[in-house]
């Protein structure tokens, strides 16, 4: 047998037992990975929304999905809207709950970011950050208050806290909720969501 | 040249060889995950796996491949480990998948694979490829988990996520940061040479 | 916009070696000399700018539309193994004393994981085949530039005293994390 047969037959048989073995590999991971992902999904959305049992998508383009939650027995617990936006290091994404009303934000959690590590990746899990975001009004812009306020209820409705030191990366999250927010309010007006969610439910 | 004792050709992987502070092989991955320890830890066995089981599939069929294909076959032998050590990861540990991100794949580009693969297990035979393998992966994981140790202690005050630095501590932030990873690395090397130099001298 | 964002980005923001350290292999190796370092980083850039086609093609043209994510890693490599082969050759032909310049570096940049980490990384991002190719443009070049600053650092250290045990790479690597330290400046441009 010719070297160059030999190299070919070679090469093609390791190429078709990898190709194989990674299609196997593949499948039976592929189930697994893809509840991965839902997983994280739905986490953030029982995270941001009170009382939330299944959820649905209701309107999806690039870097912003809106999700309707619904509670146990069938009613409307909420909307989730999840955004991807610019932070300061990198891309930021999160998921930010809204009432029934589409007027009042619920909660806010972070689900990927890349920031600055131990200063603006702070906006992860920082209590007077994150809790704070419950019941701020969504209607209008909202702002920046720092210094931060110590009890909630010293911020206005409007007010979020910024984290000492990663002013910066809370503002750059305060952005992306305030341009979802304004998507959002769009898409209402062209009737692409409605406070009864897309299919009249 | 003279063969190795087995417990030789495996201890040579931990310091005489050590693949990072001796042959400055892996040091994307070194640098690049070494923020914390557990994924220091993490990225250390992922790459031993993909090391460990290319080498034994290589020296299993070094008798088949022809010599001006060899480079190209070790490739594709290392991609499908690599693959596989990465699905495995996004499908049982995704928290850790997530925080390793592209590095993962990135092991496939490891010198120190592809090195041990053509330096090695090329040449002898599976059961010293093993030996060998096992060696080096032990070395790695040592460089990354001294590196990563130094790093998260230093910059976060914890270790494996447990607080261990008390509350006067104030983190050297910069440890976590690129410029941490290198300098920490160069000091190490530094280190590792002078006690290298000492015992050469005794 | 997007894509001077893009090109900045990667050229000093996320400079592919003292941020994402991507690149350090030659980075260590290459940076003794200033012309060296050039050509070797040209000579990176340019199959870099390469790779991101080829690999958007593949990727968005093959694997995606059959379903074939799991084989990105196994194809993307091959691509670039081949794409430095290919490279060698042409280079040899249309110019044997840059193909002598460069010796050994060519088939090491096959190693390199700046190009796997380029062709990784725009597919991580999802970036359009025009973001691709401005992403391993602008990254080969912040390679480049990373590459050479360190060169031109490193020709002054060798005539100064070093202590013994730090010389070679250990001086290097913490050098890099001052270099790494002053690209954090970098770091808000585009804000």
């Amino acid at each position: 047998m010719s070297l160059s047969a030999r190299m070919i037959i070679v090469l093609t048989t390791v190429g078709l037992i990898s190709g194989g073995f990674l299609a196997g590999v593949a499948k039976l991971t592929k189930e697994r990975i893809a509840m991965n992902m839902q997983a994280e999904i739905e986490g953030a959305i029982e995270e941001v929304v009170d009382d939330v049992e299944t959820s649905s998508v209701l309107y999806e383009e690039d870097d912003l999905t809106v999700f309707k939650g619904l509670a146990k027995d069938g009613d409307l617990a909420g909307f989730a809207v999840q955004a991807t936006g610019v932070g300061f290091q990198d891309k930021i994404t999160l998921m930010f709950g809204l009432d029934e009303t589409l007027s009042k934000i619920t909660g806010l959690t972070i689900i990927d970011q890349k920031e600055t590590p131990g200063l603006g990746a702070k906006i992860t899990n920082w209590d007077a950050f994150l809790q704070f975001w419950e019941d701020r009004d969504a209607t209008g812009l909202l702002i920046l208050r720092k210094p931060p306020a110590r009890r909630r209820d010293e911020l206005l409705e409007k007010e979020i806290n910024a984290i000492t030191a990663a002013t910066i990366s809370s503002r750059k999250v305060l952005e992306i909720v305030n341009l979802s927010l304004d998507n959002v309010r769009a898409l209402i007006k062209e009737g692409k969501i409605t406070k009864e969610g897309a299919d009249g439910n | 040249m003279a063969t190795k004792t087995i417990r030789a050709e495996y201890l040579k992987g931990l310091w005489d060889e050590n693949p990072v502070f001796r042959q400055l092989l892996g040091l994307c991955p070194t640098l690049a995950v070494t923020g914390t320890v557990i994924t220091g830890l993490a990225m250390g066995l992922a790459t031993s796996f993909v090391l460990i089981f290319s080498s034994l599939v290589v020296s299993s069929i070094k008798k088949l491949i022809p010599s001006q294909v060899r480079i190209a076959s070790y490739i594709v032998v290392i991609a499908s480990f690599v693959t596989i050590a990465d699905q495995f990861l996004k499908a049982y540990f995704f928290p850790i998948s997530k925080a390793l991100g592209p590095y993962v794949p990135l092991i496939v580009v490891n010198c120190i694979i592809l090195g041990r693969q053509e330096a090695f297990s090329s040449r002898n035979s599976v059961g010293r490829s093993l030996v060998d393998a096992l060696g080096m992966s032990t070395g790695f994981i040592l460089a990354l988990l001294v590196l990563s140790s130094i790093r998260e202690i230093l910059g976060a005050g914890t270790f494996l996520g447990y607080q261990i630095m008390g509350p006067w501590f104030k983190p050297w932030i910069i440890m976590i940061l690129p410029a941490g990873a290198f300098m920490t690395l160069g000091i190490l090397l530094g280190v590792a040479l002078k006690i290298e130099s000492k015992t050469k001298r005794s | 916009m997007e894509l001077l964002i893009i090109f900045i980005s990667a050229l000093l923001v996320q400079n592919f070696v003292l941020y994402y350290f991507l690149g350090i292999c030659p980075f260590l190796g290459v940076s003794k000399k200033i012309d060296s370092a050039l050509s070797m980083g040209l000579a990176v850039t340019f199959v870099m700018s390469i790779t991101a086609v080829v690999s958007w093609l593949i990727n968005n043209l093959i694997l995606i539309p059959y379903d074939l994510g799991y084989l990105q890693i196994v194809s993307f490599i091959l691509v670039i193994a081949s794409l430095v082969q290919l490279v060698e050759m042409f280079i040899r032909k249309i110019s044997p004393p840059l193909y002598q310049a460069l010796g050994i570096y060519l088939p090491l940049i096959t190693t390199n994981c700046a190009i796997m980490g380029l062709a990784l990384i725009a597919a991580l991002n999802e970036y359009s085949f025009v973001e691709t190719v401005i992403f391993g443009f602008g990254s080969g070049l912040g390679f480049t530039l990373a590459i050479v600053l360190m060169a031109g650092i490193r020709e002054q250290l060798d005539l100064s005293d070093v202590p013994e045990p730090l010389k070679g790479a250990g001086i290097a690597l913490i050098v890099a994390g001052i270099m790494a330290m002053a690209f954090n400046g970098f770091i808000g441009m585009l804000t």
